[in-house]
């Protein structure tokens, strides 16, 4: 078989079993791999929505026909339902594991049931070994990585939990190669409740290619794409992520102090520039990727990965803080306990709000840098106040009696763009299927950053279109498996190119935009059953009320009722957000 | 300072040319105007990385008169005077 290996394993934990999920090719069309092919393999396993944390929640680890072949294709999704949001979701990291996964003769592997001592997973030559963890338990994602590799393989690629998934913080993210982060929507706390604390995945397989003489011609003209971009072929490297800090400053729209102003005037001291200049080690990539947007950096004491865009924000303007080290250290925390830097800097956030709104008595104070690692590690112990930061910001703000004070949509916190300078991305942070994520549908991308058109940010009409058009594209991208920025540099005719040489079916643009549509769709529709309608298809109430008074977004709040009809309409979903029947028939769902 | 136009470098140029802005005393002038004197100024070259060979803006540059993107005005012909601040991003992306 080109592109796929084929096999897809079941594990359950608790039954000490293990079968293998047979996948036709036609499914295999319809759903590409990784997050597609994850959430209709979820969405048959798990039908009817159950706790996340229950043992017969299935939690999937998908690669796609790419992984492991062109440039940025070490990648993997993680797939089940979100502890922190109740929607389906799937988090993606970068890195290798990806690769090695698929490498190690897997499509995927899927968990189940739940161990009743920590185990770890070794995958390798087709076949998965359920290991006992008891020993590495305990241990930092860092330590726990190298530990792994010392009891499997050195060359082993490793992905594994930190104490936040160990103690089931609903925001804690699974660790890999190092630093990579499935960051969003609490997949590490799923581990937790599983007592699995790390896969090991020893590659080895190549992915066999269809066309390999197109393959070749393919990958040289997208090397050369990727270098010609100025983005992908400078920006990023320089400056990373971070360069993003004073871009999006000067748009007004850089959320600071819990979204209650759209200028930092210490933007200058944590962007990237500021970055490349003080703690900037050197450029870090991730497999096969010429880009390289990872940071290698250190500080007086320590050193580590990051920070990027969304960290520098969350632990920055976002709390009023502008020291770069404690940002940075925030961040290095982050990553050795396992948890997502925006969720835990945004409820920060939201617990400094609510204590200055005089709702919260635990003493949390705009711009306290000094405190700010010790919540972070306090949150991944369940120490103390750090037991209710855990639970993530909405949660904290209905217990404190003040809803309207998390900065989330369904659950999820919403990332460093402020919706009222961009009224697509307010649309698409609405429709998301996944909550407050910029990464389902990055508006940013034309209305900021002028790619691959530029768009006025303020308008709303057309918006749904393109809101539409482009997590539909994303959903794609998120089930080849490749890295989002090369969409700097290719456009949807490339990547059907890379698909056809590959597993030598030949998909035409039409063909993947309908893929991208089913998967969005499927996402709904499970959304709708787990209880989601029209009204969580909204954002706080400060997006629509409140008006910043200085920067370029002033005076501006998100227009969403003159979006979310048309944008249901786009979709083929009727007035309270359910797909219809025709259009459930013409996906084939 | 008064009577100027602040123009303000950010990304790659910030790093290429080893400054932040410029105060350029000057009134009533195209952003391609101020672009070429902002050059002249700094005593490096720096337009190709907001332009192209035939003087359009690249796919990805911003350039912001007081916030506001010149795409939404008038493009390079959009006027700019004393007082006002132009902030020249060469293209970027990250997320």
């Amino acid at each position: 078989m080109n592109g796929w290996m084929g096999r897809i394993v079941m594990v359950d934990l608790g039954g000490h079993s293990q079968k293998e999920i047979p996948v036709d090719g036609e499914t295999r069309r319809r759903f590409l791999g990784g997050r597609g092919l994850g959430t209709k393999l979820y969405s048959d396993l798990c039908p009817v929505p159950i706790d996340p944390f229950a043992a017969a929640n299935a939690l999937l680890f998908m690669t796609g026909p790419l992984t492991g072949t062109v440039m940025t294709s070490g990648r993997y999704e993680v797939v089940s339902r979100s502890p922190l949001t109740g929607t389906i979701c799937d988090s993606s990291s970068g890195g290798s594991f990806g690769a090695a996964l698929k490498g190690a003769g897997l499509d995927g592997l899927v968990v189940t049931g739940r161990a009743e001592r920590p185990v770890y997973l070794y995958v390798h030559d087709g076949i998965v070994e359920v290991r006992d963890a008891s020993a590495i338990w305990g241990l930092d994602t860092q330590k726990t990585q190298k530990a792994v590799q010392e009891l499997t393989s050195a060359k082993a690629s490793v992905a594994c939990i930190g104490p936040a998934g160990e103690n089931r913080v609903l925001f804690a993210a699974i660790m890999n190669d190092k630093d990579r982060a499935a960051g969003r929507g609490g997949m590490g706390a799923i581990m937790g409740a599983k007592n699995l604390k790390a896969i090991a995945a020893l590659g080895g397989q190549a992915t066999a290619i269809a066309d390999a003489d197109g393959y070749k011609a393919m990958a040289a003209r997208l090397d050369r794409a990727v270098d010609k971009n100025p983005v992908t072929g400078k920006s990023l490297q320089v400056l990373g992520t971070s360069v993003l800090v004073n871009v999006i400053n000067a748009h007004g729209m850089f959320p600071t102090r819990n979204f209650r102003g759209g200028v930092f005037n210490d933007a200058e001291g944590t962007s990237g520039e500021k970055i490349a200049e003080s703690l900037l080690q050197r450029q870090s990539a991730c497999y096969k990727c010429p880009i390289g947007c990872g940071r290698t950096t250190r500080t007086k004491s320590r050193n580590g990965e990051g920070p990027e865009y969304e960290t520098v924000w969350a632990f920055g303007a976002h709390l009023g803080i502008s020291d770069l080290t404690a940002i940075t250290e925030a961040n290095y925390a982050c990553n050795e306990l396992g948890l997502d830097t925006i969720t835990m800097g945004s409820t920060i956030g939201c617990a400094m709000e609510l204590h200055e709104s005089g709702a919260l008595k635990e003493t949390m104070l705009w711009g306290d840098a000094a405190r700010l690692a010790g919540w972070v590690e306090d949150t991944a112990y369940g120490r103390g106040f750090g037991a209710e930061l855990a639970l993530g910001s909405k949660r904290l703000a209905a217990k404190y009696g003040r809803p309207e004070l998390a900065m989330q949509v369904k659950g999820m916190e919403i990332p460093a763009y402020d919706p009222r300078g961009a009224q697509g991305m307010a649309l698409s942070y609405a429709t998301s299927s996944r909550g407050g994520c910029h990464m389902r549908g990055y508006m940013i991308m034309p209305e900021i950053l002028g790619h691959p058109v530029f768009l006025d940010r303020f308008v709303t009409a057309g918006k749904p279109e393109i809101v539409a058009l482009i997590q539909d594209i994303s959903a794609v991208v998120d089930s080849a498996v490749l890295c989002r920025f090369l969409q700097f540099a290719m456009g949807i005719s490339t990547l059907s190119e890379m698909l056809r040489t590959v597993t030598g079916l030949d998909f035409g643009d039409e063909e993947l935009l309908a893929i991208g549509r089913r998967i969005y769709t499927l996402e709904r529709l499970y959304n709708n059953r787990a209880g989601f309608t029209r009204s969580d298809d909204t954002l706080p109430p400060r997006f629509f009320n409140e008006e910043f008074q200085t920067g370029s977004s002033r005076h501006r709040v998100v227009r969403l009722d003159e979006m979310l009809d048309g944008y249901y309409a786009v979709r083929g979903w009727d007035t309270q957000g359910s797909p219809t029947k025709a259009t459930l028939a013409a996906l084939g769902l | 300072m008064a009577g100027a136009i602040e123009v303000k470098f950010y990304s790659l140029l910030r790093r290429r040319l080893g400054k932040a802005s410029l105060a350029l005393e000057a009134d009533g002038l195209t952003v391609l105007e101020l672009l070429l004197l902002a050059e002249k100024r700094a005593g490096q070259s720096f337009l190709d990385e907001l332009l192209d060979r035939e003087r359009g803006l690249l796919t990805g540059t911003m350039i912001l008169v007081n916030g506001e993107n010149v795409r939404l005005k008038q493009g390079l012909e959009t006027r700019v005077g004393a007082g006002d601040t132009v902030d020249l991003f060469s293209p970027a992306g990250g997320g």
